[in-house]
């Protein structure tokens, strides 16, 4: 035998369509267990019905409503940017900082090249690059035989 | 929507009929406050949240499709404010008790909750109590759902399109809290003590 626990609250509720009504009813009449669980089920149901009735809102909430709605109405901004929200806005936002980053970083790299090649003279001079302190010996043989290796095909 | 006189007074409202919207608040005010209630058991903040959810109704107005029932959109906007609430309010709790480490982790049922008031105390205030006892006990999903169903009078139908979900997830939802309530009230019942 399937029991109808599940079903117990929807058709205290009436909430069952009439087939599946029928089909929870047949089983109630025939098992004890889930008829006990209907009758816990109804009792508690109806002790939510002695509940004292809600608190009436106070005096003044209807009028500090509507004081609260012209402020809000008031504080609206005005214009094009009315409509949009920060779901809208925040994203905007994002895209305009990254670009901003990209050019940013674009236009430093962009001066360093330019710097390397105003100044591409010293680094042919093997004295200065012999001063600069983490050179190997190697490198500065380089650079004192620039010319020749320039000549090299 | 036909047949429903709310939605109608809504539309006339998006229409430019303000006197349409002071109706809607008139018939609704006092269950939003009681429903507010629920969640934050303190008068003051229940009328605050109450307000908040007319003022996102007179924001959304304007979206507002009649094939929609005036009460689940209304009672739609409600559950979500309510529901965020209870989770700023969780979290300002959990702050609230952080322990130092090495202590036990803080029981946040076995907090204290709001002092009762004298009309609590005179009439019903033992069930009261034992209500919201239960209400703070339940899944937060039952519980909005057991509150629509038990106290706002919303269909199961009703409650699935305001919480946007399925009537047999809803169904589930209001079985499980109300197994939970028939255990948990059962001393109040109307026939005395409720044998196991």
């Amino acid at each position: 035998m399937t029991h109808v626990r599940e079903e117990l609250t929807a058709l205290l509720d009436g909430a069952l369509e009439p087939a599946e009504r029928a089909r929870v009813e047949a089983h109630l009449a025939a098992c004890a267990e889930c008829r006990a669980g209907r009758d816990r089920t109804a009792a508690g149901l109806a002790a939510l019905g002695r509940l004292p009735p809600p608190p009436e809102p106070s005096p003044q909430f209807e009028q500090r409503f509507y004081a609260r709605l012209a402020r809000e109405r008031t504080a609206v901004p005005r214009g094009p940017l009315r409509h949009l929200s920060w779901r809208f806005l925040a994203p905007l936002a994002a895209a305009g900082a990254a670009a901003a980053l990209v050019i940013g970083v674009g236009l430093r790299e962009r001066h360093r090249q330019a710097f390397i090649a105003d100044h591409l003279g010293l680094f042919e001079s093997p004295e200065l690059v012999a001063s600069v302190g983490d050179v190997a010996p190697q490198d500065v043989e380089v650079v004192a035989h620039l010319d020749e290796l320039e000549g090299t095909p | 929507m036909v047949g429903d006189p709310d939605a109608e007074l809504l539309l006339a409202f998006q229409r430019g009929d303000a006197s349409a919207f002071r109706t809607l608040f008139e018939r609704h005010a006092r269950a939003m406050v009681a429903f507010c209630n629920h969640f934050v058991r303190n008068a003051a903040r229940a009328e605050e949240l109450a307000q908040d959810v007319f003022l996102k109704l007179h924001q959304a107005a304007p979206r507002y499709q009649p094939t929609a029932r005036f009460k689940t959109f209304l009672y739609r906007i409600a559950s979500n404010h309510c529901l965020n609430e209870l989770r700023r309010g969780e979290q300002a709790a959990r702050r609230q008790v952080r322990v130092r480490p090495g202590d036990e982790p803080p029981d946040l049922d076995a907090l204290p909750g709001p002092a009762p008031t004298p009309e609590q105390e005179a009439t019903g205030g033992a069930l009261a109590r034992a209500v919201e006892a239960l209400l703070d006990r339940l899944p937060e999903k039952q519980r909005v759902a057991f509150v629509l169903c038990r106290f706002q009078g919303l269909s199961y139908d009703e409650i699935a399109a305001a919480l946007d979900t399925s009537v047999p997830a809803v169904k589930s939802l209001i079985h499980r809290a109300t197994v939970t309530a028939a255990e948990a009230l059962a001393p109040f019942a109307p026939d005395g003590e409720v044998l196991p």
